[in-house]
């Protein structure tokens, strides 16, 4: 032993210093504090379904090192922290669970709920597919890529279509998919160049199953280029999921385009909702009491819009049923006692129940959670971030919400 | 085993005096990086408050607490590490073509030991390792001792504390070296592993069949990469994503392993039958 001495010490010091290293690593990656919601009122189980995505940035000298974690009802469990984990990447809970139920059919698919559809016979997923071509940057040969899975006999059905007058256009993108009927409908954003303009229109193509061809295909919005106006579209989605709904919900926004001798600027002069149903093609402004300049739009389950707004210390949320065109009866909560205007809360509506949340909390500021069912406006659960154990309470600290999700 | 131990340190005895002096480079310029930046912030500071008449809170909001991160973007910390690095590569190819020159050629005596000639390629390929974790482990010890030298630098009020885990995470070439789990340092040095292999490999074909063994060497380089990242370039262009991240690491650490055996295999093969004195 005394002849390998020089190679017995270098290799110690490797395992040594090595070893010490990532077992300190290990023990101060537990020293992250656990964050649970704590439950003040109201049944803890309405918070089972409930996952909080967010930051924590510790009291540490640096204070852009932010964790990001996940907060359930179980506790706070730290993500990117393993190698294995940022591998695996962090597909959000819906599509988690589609890969887990449909390993086979997900493969190779892209990701994001809004490309897929669910109901009981079927999981479908449209995406756009194209090439770069040969000498310029420009994209072209525009196809739809569909794949639909009959969830009773777990056949599969794929093919790929050319996306009609795909020439013309300078980009699509899929933003809903849809069977109604037994008709696939793919409502995308296009944008077209026209000269030195650029426009975002909304397009529906309507796909006959059967005989994989396009049946239908309908612009239900296309700007038209003026001088000094802007008219913007946004689909407002149904809650980051891959359920049915008939009608699609649109918001419309014109802008005056002001040129001053300085600055051009856009000044908002009118919004208005749209509803297309995809069942009928009928497309139809949405009259009624909305308040659109005062109110938000937070969510939209397929048959109600919600509509939220600031009022004083308190958050109003009206629903506005789209069948009878009524507004429902407004739900009022104050998510804590020193409302934060500058970061209002996160909310997310599902199955008729309501789910705020704060965006921030600290040591001085509170992060509420509250569960409310909106039919009867009853609040079924308010409770409070915070850390779990009181010996890891610090002073500096700061944990950031940014996203949200029902399962 | 015990004749592979034996060459193992055998070789690095050969190397302790290289392997030594980096250290020492390193030790040196680190520690001399340290000192030199703190003053040059304290002169900084001394300057703006006592000349300049800048209060002391308006100097700490305006220029910031001095931290380690102002001596770890500075070349006083890169350079050697860039140096060590730059001298194990040196070394990959020394560690073989050492043995070949000089008046009384040592392979000769090499490959004359009562052994298998696996041994002399195991033995190698260890002490590289031996010496890149050396750096690697040294330089986890050098931070602390670091970190303190600017403790006694610079007072309280100007020094912002960063423990040895952010100073790694602050900038991405330490973090290479230095991954912040131990599963990626494993991953991270296998495949350095890897890659010194396919060298070595074709270090011997150049020793076996000189001139044409350069071109076969460079041809069997280039297969060993692309064989290893032929499921990447199947999933992107041919596959479309069909596997699932998971599916993919654990095929490219397959994928690894015949690379890696199949470098062994071959230099085995090569020091038995082909090399030439």
């Amino acid at each position: 032993m005394k002849k390998y001495w020089k190679c017995t010490a270098i290799i110690a010091v490797i395992v040594f210093s090595i070893g010490t290293f990532y077992v300190n690593s290990a023990i101060s990656a537990d020293q992250n504090p656990e964050f649970v919601m704590k439950t003040e009122s109201g049944d803890a189980k309405e918070i089972e379904p409930l996952v909080l995505e967010g930051n924590y940035q510790g009291d540490s000298s640096m204070n852009y090192v932010s964790k990001s974690l996940k907060i359930t009802e179980d506790g706070t469990d730290y993500t990117n922290r393993s190698f294995l984990d940022r591998l695996i990447g962090s597909p959000t809970p819906v599509i988690k669970e589609l890969q887990d139920e449909y390993h086979g059919f997900m493969r190779g698919k892209t990701p994001a709920v809004s490309l897929f559809f669910e109901n009981n016979q079927r999981l479908a997923y449209a995406n756009v597919e194209y090439k770069i071509g040969d000498n310029s940057l420009k994209t072209r040969d525009y196809t739809f890529d569909i794949s639909l899975l009959n969830k009773e006999d777990g056949s599969t059905d794929s093919f790929t279509m050319k996306i009609p007058d795909g020439e013309e256009l300078d980009h699509i993108f899929v933003e809903d998919v849809q069977i109604v009927d037994g008709e696939l409908n793919i409502i995308t954003e296009n944008t077209v160049r026209n000269s030195d303009n650029i426009f975002n229109e909304k397009h529906v193509y309507t796909i006959d199953i059967e005989n994989q061809e396009v049946k239908n295909h309908e612009a239900i919005h296309a700007p038209k280029g003026q001088e000094n106006s802007q008219s913007e579209i946004q689909l407002i989605e149904s809650e980051m999921s891959t359920t049915a709904h008939e009608k699609l919900l649109l918001l419309k926004t014109d802008r005056k385009i002001i040129n001053d001798s300085e600055s051009t600027r856009a000044e908002e002069i009118n919004r208005e909702l749209i509803s297309y149903n995809l069942k009928t093609k009928d497309k139809g402004k949405i009259s009624g009491d909305l308040n659109l300049n005062e109110n938000e739009i937070s969510s939209f389950d397929g048959s109600t819009v919600y509509l939220t707004k600031v009022d004083g210390q308190e958050h109003v949320i009206t629903p506005f049923h789209l069948e009878d065109r009524q507004i429902g009866t407004a739900f009022r909560f104050q998510l804590s006692d020193k409302p934060n205007i500058k970061e209002p809360p996160m909310i997310r509506i599902k199955d008729g129940k309501l789910y705020a949340t704060s965006q921030r909390m600290n040591s001085k500021i509170d992060g509420n959670v509250i569960v409310a069912d909106l039919k009867t406006g009853e609040t079924l659960y308010k409770g409070k971030l915070g850390i779990k154990d009181a010996e890891d309470e610090k002073d500096d600290y700061d944990l950031y919400i940014n996203d949200m999700f029902v399962k | 085993m015990k004749k592979y131990l034996k060459l193992v340190n055998f070789e690095f005895n050969r190397v302790v005096k290289l392997f030594i002096v980096l250290l020492g480079i390193t030790l040196v310029v680190q520690v001399a990086g340290v000192i030199i930046k703190s003053k040059d912030y304290l002169n900084m500071a001394n300057e703006k408050i006592n000349e300049d008449l800048i209060p002391k809170a308006q100097f700490l909001t305006d220029y910031g607490q001095f931290s380690f991160l102002h001596i770890i973007r500075s070349l006083w910390f890169v350079g050697p590490i860039a140096l060590c690095a730059a001298g194990v590569a040196f070394y990959i190819f020394l560690i073989w073509y050492r043995d070949w020159v000089g008046k009384n050629i040592f392979v000769y005596r090499l490959l004359m030991l009562p052994t298998t000639r696996f041994n002399i390629f195991f033995a190698k390929i260890s002490n590289i390792l031996i010496m890149t974790l050396g750096l690697v482990a040294f330089q986890l010890i050098l931070l602390p001792l670091e970190a303190m030298v600017l403790k006694w630098m610079v007072p309280d009020e100007f020094r912002n504390d960063m423990g040895i885990e952010e100073m790694i995470t602050s900038i991405p070439e330490l973090n290479i070296i230095i991954p912040s789990s131990f599963v990626e340092l494993i991953l991270y040095y296998g495949a350095g592993l890897m890659a010194v292999s396919i060298l070595f490999t074709a270090i011997l074909m150049e020793r076996s069949f000189k001139w044409k063994g350069i071109i076969a060497g460079v041809i069997y380089s280039a297969i060993a990469v692309i064989v290893f990242i032929s499921p990447v370039l199947l999933q992107e262009f041919v596959l479309n994503s069909y596997f699932y991240p998971m599916e993919l690491f654990v095929i490219e650490i397959v994928m690894a392993v015949i690379v890696l055996a199949a470098s062994v295999w071959m230099s085995g093969f090569l020091l038995k039958k082909k090399v030439t004195v």
